[in-house]
């Protein structure tokens, strides 16, 4: 635990530790809550991206001990500590698709963002190109705080992608 | 171009414009469209989602 490339995030209930030494880039985590693991972001880990529930499931789901957690109450002296330094500017985060001739991936996920991989560029409502990494996700919901980007608000909206209330 | 990035172009109040080479998969894995460009929703109103149907009009969508 003492690489100083480990980062702990916290939502007051639950922390999520990251130890990047140990992580394959299976990419589980951003597929399946980017919201909340998200590559392209600093920090990445977005600990109010989802409700504990469902952060616990995907970090359960992670095949090396590079993401695990524990309920803040049942945390070390030392991870205590821990949790009150400043995160650096200087994160580590998972690789995702690089130097890839791949055409760019674009997943729609379901009742949620549309999820892109690959080498692509963003232009702004207002023409500005976005900062470009490797992966991002858009709202598909409408109702982001962070436009264009997704935030996880379709969550607490209840947003279906099924379009049956409209049928013309 | 081969290695051109794929655009994603935001539209104030609209859609999503993407273009350049890619691949649309559904929630279900199924491969739904590879050619641009296309407009995706982003209001979340369209009854054609993904793709936009001009109703971010009608509702009056802004970010």
């Amino acid at each position: 635990m003492d690489d100083p490339r480990n980062r702990q995030y916290t939502n007051g209930e639950i922390t999520v530790f990251w130890v990047p030494s140990k992580c394959i880039h299976a990419t589980t985590c951003f597929r399946e809550l980017i919201e909340v693991f998200n590559p392209g972001r600093r920090p990445w880990v977005n600990m109010e991206g989802a409700p504990t529930r469902k952060i616990i499931e995907v970090v359960n789901k992670c095949p090396t001990q590079s993401l695990a957690w524990k309920y803040n109450k049942d945390l070390t002296e030392a991870e205590q500590k821990a949790q009150r330094v400043e995160e650096p500017k200087m994160e580590e985060t998972p690789k995702t698709l690089s130097g890839s001739n791949a055409p760019t991936s674009i997943r729609l996920m379901e009742d949620g963002p549309i999820v892109v991989e690959g080498n692509f560029k963003i232009i702004s409502a207002e023409n500005q190109e976005l900062k470009t990494t490797l992966m991002t996700s858009f709202c598909r919901c409408g109702a982001s705080r962070n436009m264009p980007f997704c935030d996880g608000t379709h969550r607490k909206i209840n947003f279906t992608d099924k379009s049956a209330e409209d049928g013309e | 171009m081969e290695n051109d990035p794929t655009i994603f172009q935001v539209i104030a109040g609209g859609p999503l414009k993407v273009s350049g080479r890619f691949r649309i998969k559904g929630p279900d894995g199924k491969l739904i469209k590879t050619e641009g460009p296309v407009f995706l929703c982003r209001c979340g109103q369209s009854s054609n989602k993904p793709f936009c149907n001009g109703k971010h009009k009608q509702i009056g969508f802004s970010e």
